[in-house]
């Protein structure tokens, strides 16, 4: 087996994004924790959430379980609002993932509940070149919010990220654990 | 006093060289503009469609005082911030691209000026006079010889040089700045595009004012591999015409097969519809590493960097045939081909050789005798087996793969003798090579994937030049009107999520009656898909520029043809003078052309600069998600920004509220989200009702397909009146927007930006 540094991109093409790197952190205690204390979360939900599956379950269930743990908004881009709506849920709002992003760039926005703009923004089920470009829009043009992902892999734009996890059963565990954990938050 | 002198010298010069005495058309504002010249045009773009930058790394690098951190406000040692440095990165890569089709055009025009004469008259075919769009408008220069396209180019190269300039370590301080100079070189690259398009059609007599050209063989499996194989890589036809006629000279074409791997195919199919299409970029190394070619021969651009390295392993031999790729080699131009040939059979060397007609005997004479002696079959079934099972299903290969996926998972059930998943993953490998370079295990993952790979063959028309001036005439009007719901122009490389998208997108967008364009690699990989009855979509579809119709181009630098086209129908159906008229051109098409690009798999700095320069000329770009890495889009904010406009009939400044186009480059995450944004992006002011209804039929159409259902969610912000409502969707819209509380505005009667920021442009240039 090859080695597996928790803290290195796992898709190398992604590798040395410079200075300033997301905080690892791999306890669903804390990682609940860090949701709960943001005032106006967001969660964002890309279209990898419809092809994966994770214990039997498709990984948009685990985000939506999130979402409802402790009413966090949603954003469906791409075409996830389609297998929201045949879960029967209704997206909080539909923007494209480089729109939500240069929304989230203006301190100004209202944010999608119209509450004022977003202090922590989760990314979920993104390729991650394509997600981890978007992270570093917001490290480098968003300081007034911080930025979250929920993938197996360690995205080193983010602010706080998981480690890259080789077996399913841990991220399942893990993402369970913040449910679990934000519900009682 | 003085400056004034100098600017009326500098404007004599100018008008020399554009001949500003032949009095075809009046000459407009901007006769061979320089950087500062189109700025206020840029800006306005700018103003709407913001640069948002992604960075892809913290710091720069680009000179001795650095690295310097950009994080956090930081500013280099030079004073630029993040976002300029991004913007200063992105003008580098536009101006790769551009040099790169300008030098391709410079080179081609000497081989064929040398082969006919300065003075070979420019001749298109009876169905084009407006043979030069771009040079006419960006110039003022109608040329009329291969001679005067070298004006054109040599304004180009003159161009290119200030930009680089401006690049440099303590110069530009300003991102908007930069983005207007990358506009710039984007503009002067269809200006290149164009001169080696044209260049090639008049010096070797491709194809022209004709929409119905051959059909020719596609796909690995059309080469005839019991023949002396010659592949040709890379974009300069130079070698590859020589070499078709040294075969016909000497009366070995039936002997020989010849085929190419991206744009070199498409242009050696033009000269020949016998040579064969083997694929894009992305087939590139695999067919190298199987060895089927006898003789590679490459000439310039998206050529692999280790060909030589290649050849050697596959057994093949090589000749770099233009001086852009040397590659190390002995230059063997002066030596005596024989003597060539003997080094290259029996010592297996490889060699530059620039001269075409030398390199064409070698490769020749190369390929016939090696053929005989190699072994140029596919590994079969069972060695993939066998080799698979030495995969210990490490994940080193998808942690290096460019397009995040699992190929060891695929080589493992190989192992098992299950060749399905090996199957369905080749359509998403972009054949880099990086997987098979890090396995620990030294598989030959290629020949592994080749196994499963498809031996299908397909068709695709070969590439026809310009759009003709009778199409132009026919389709303007439903263009302009909105009835033909818009022009798709799907272009450039091969750096596809899924090399399948291609095709989809081509068949959704025929069938619902667009007209549907394509150049390049996204050419070829257009003809790889059959529909139930086997037809490929050259042949299901006509080769016409029309509604319903799925036209092949040609080569990247046919794009210059795609934006010309633009251009014609602003002058020949507008009838609007384009003679150094940019801004009426460009004004003309982003408020009144439904076009938009989609640059699906773009992978190269050509492909930066081309859309840049649709982007410059009111053409909105649709990218994948690969082309988050050039780092910069152009997004507009739809309900923060102004949509105002100039009703040029009221001569009255309006705000629409309307945000058409809506973005002018902008990437989509997967094939379903640009299926509903590309109908999207050919909605413009213009549109009559009747057109308004048909654009947002298919938007609504194909977002119920792709979105599950409902309406789009800024569907009110494009409908103007209920004659806009589309018949199939009345109620249901009519229902939202009474919910919504929407009220009608007024259809704007003659849509310009000309009059709301400072120009020389005059409203009544823009009135027809
Ligand atoms: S160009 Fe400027 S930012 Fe870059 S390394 Fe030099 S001083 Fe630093
Ligand atoms: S060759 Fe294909 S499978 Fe291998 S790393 Fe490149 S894209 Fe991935
Ligand atoms: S790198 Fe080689 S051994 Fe490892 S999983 Fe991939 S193919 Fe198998």
């Amino acid at each position: 087996m090859s080695q597996l540094a928790p803290s290195l991109p796992f898709h190398r093409v992604n590798i040395l994004t410079g200075t300033r790197t997301a905080r690892l952190i791999e306890d669903p205690v804390e990682y609940a924790k860090q949701i709960a204390k943001a005032e106006r979360p967001l969660l964002v939900l890309g279209p990898r959430l419809m092809k994966i599956t994770l214990g039997g379950r498709l990984l948009i269930e685990y985000a939506l379980d999130i979402a409802k743990a402790k009413n966090i908004p949603t954003c469906a881009t791409a075409t996830v609002k389609s297998k929201m709506v045949e879960l029967g849920v209704k997206p909080d709002s539909v923007y494209d993932v480089v729109e939500i992003i240069n929304a989230l760039k203006d301190p100004e926005w209202k944010g999608v509940r119209k509450e004022g703009n977003h202090d922590l923004v989760l990314f979920f089920g993104f390729r991650t070149d394509l997600g981890e470009q978007g992270l570093s829009v917001l490290k480098h043009f968003a300081p007034h919010l911080k930025t979250m992902t929920m993938c197996k892999y360690y995205y080193p734009h983010a602010d706080f990220s998981l480690p890259n996890i080789r077996k399913d059963e841990q991220w399942k565990n893990i993402l369970e654990g913040i449910v679990e954990n934000l519900k009682k938050e | 006093m003085a400056e004034l002198k100098e600017i009326t010298k500098k404007l004599k010069e100018i008008h020399e060289k554009i001949k500003a005495e032949i009095p075809w058309e009046p000459i407009g504002h901007t006769p061979m503009p320089e950087i500062p010249d189109l700025r206020s045009w840029d800006m306005k773009l700018l103003q709407t469609y913001k640069p948002f930058y992604a960075p892809f790394c913290d710091l720069c690098c680009f000179c001795t005082y650095g690295k310097c951190d950009l994080t956090e406000d930081r500013r280099g040692a030079c004073g630029i911030d993040i976002g300029t440095q991004q913007a200063r990165f992105v003008l580098l890569a536009c101006l790769m691209g551009c040099s790169a089709h300008a030098s391709h055009a410079g080179h081609i025009l000497d081989v064929l000026i040398e082969k006919h004469g300065p003075d070979k008259k420019i001749n298109l075919g009876t169905s084009v006079d407006l043979e030069a769009p771009n040079i006419r408008t960006v110039l003022g220069l109608k040329p009329e010889t291969l001679g005067d396209l070298k004006i054109a180019i040599e304004y180009v190269y003159k161009e290119i040089a200030h930009l680089l300039d401006s690049t440099h370590m303590g110069q530009e301080g300003s991102c908007l700045d930069y983005e207007s100079k990358s506009l710039h070189a984007g503009m002067l690259d269809h200006v290149g595009m164009e001169v080696a398009d044209i260049a090639q059609i008049v010096g070797f007599n491709y194809p022209t004012s004709v929409a119905d050209t051959p059909l020719v063989d596609l796909g690995w499996a059309s080469v005839d591999k019991t023949k002396p194989v010659i592949l040709f890589v890379g974009h300069n036809p130079a070698t590859s015409t020589v070499v078709v006629d040294y075969l016909q000279e000497n009366n070995l074409y039936d002997k020989v097969e010849l085929c190419g791997v991206c744009c070199t195919a498409i242009e050696t199919t033009r000269y020949s519809a016998r040579a064969k299409v083997v694929g894009p970029f992305s087939r590139q190394l695999f067919f190298i590493r199987s060895g089927i070619a006898d003789v590679i021969m490459t000439d310039e651009q998206c050529i692999r960097t280790d060909m030589p390295q290649e050849a050697t392993k596959a057994g093949s031999a090589m000749i770099a045939a233009l001086d852009k790729a040397m590659y190390g080699l002995e230059d063997a131009t002066e030596q005596n081909a024989d003597e060539v040939v003997k080094k290259m059979v029996e010592e297996k060397k490889h060699f530059a050789i620039l001269d075409p007609k030398k390199a064409a005997e070698v490769a020749v004479k190369v390929a016939m005798t090696i053929a005989p002696q190699r072994r140029k079959e596919w590994i079969t079934e069972q060695e993939a087996m066998e080799l698979a099972k030495r995969c210990s299903l490490c994940g080193m290969c998808e942690q290096v793969c460019p397009n995040l996926f699992d190929i060891g998972k695929g080589i493992s059930e190989v192992a098992k003798g299950n060749f399905d998943v090996i199957k369905e993953i080749f359509n998403l490998c972009v054949g880099c090579g990086k997987c098979e370079e890090e396995c620990p295990r030294n598989l030959p993952i290629f020949k592994i994937m080749q196994v499963g790979a498809s031996k299908e063959t397909w068709k695709m028309r070969t590439g026809r030049g310009p759009v003709m001036d009778t199409e132009i005439r026919t389709v303007g009007a439903p263009i302009t009107l909105g009835t033909i719901p818009g022009v798709v122009a799907i272009v450039g490389c091969s750096n596809f999520p899924d090399i399948r998208d291609i095709a989809e997108i081509v068949d959704e967008f025929a069938r619902r009656k667009y007209i549907v364009v394509l150049t390049g690699c996204s050419a070829m990989v257009a003809g790889m898909w059959k529909d139930a009855d086997g037809k490929t979509v050259y042949e299901k579809y006509p080769g016409d520029f029309d509604a319903g119709c799925v036209v092949n181009i040609g080569s990247c630098v046919a794009n210059a043809h795609i934006s010309g086209a633009a251009i014609k129908i602003a002058n020949i159906f507008a009838a609007l003078p384009l003679r150094a008229n940019y801004e009426v051109m460009a004004d003309y098409v982003l408020n009144r052309v439904g076009a938009v690009g989609i640059a699906w798999g773009a992978y190269s700095q050509k492909a930066a600069s081309i859309a840049t320069g649709f982007n410059r000329l009111g053409v909105p770009v649709i990218l994948g998600p690969h082309s988050s890495k050039y780092r910069r889009l152009y997004l507009s904010r739809k309900e923060e920004n102004e949509w105002k406009v100039m009703d040029a009939r009221k001569r009255q400044i309006v705000e629409t509220n309307e945000p058409s186009p809506e973005h002018l480059a902008y990437v989509c995450e997967t094939k379903e989200k640009a299926m509903v944004m590309i109908p999207k992006l050919c909605i413009r002011k213009n549109d009559t009702p009747q057109g308004r209804g048909i654009k947002l039929n298919h938007y609504i159409s194909l977002y119920k397909k792709y979105m599950g259902g409902g309406l789009p969610e800024d569907l009110p912000l494009y409908v103007r009146r209920d004659a806009d409502i589309p018949l199939v969707y009345k109620k249901e819209v009519k229902a939202y927007l009474t919910q919504i509380g929407w009220k009608p505005k007024e259809p704007v009667g003659l849509p310009t930006l000309i009059g709301t920021y400072p120009t020389k442009v005059p409203l009544d240039s823009v009135i027809h």
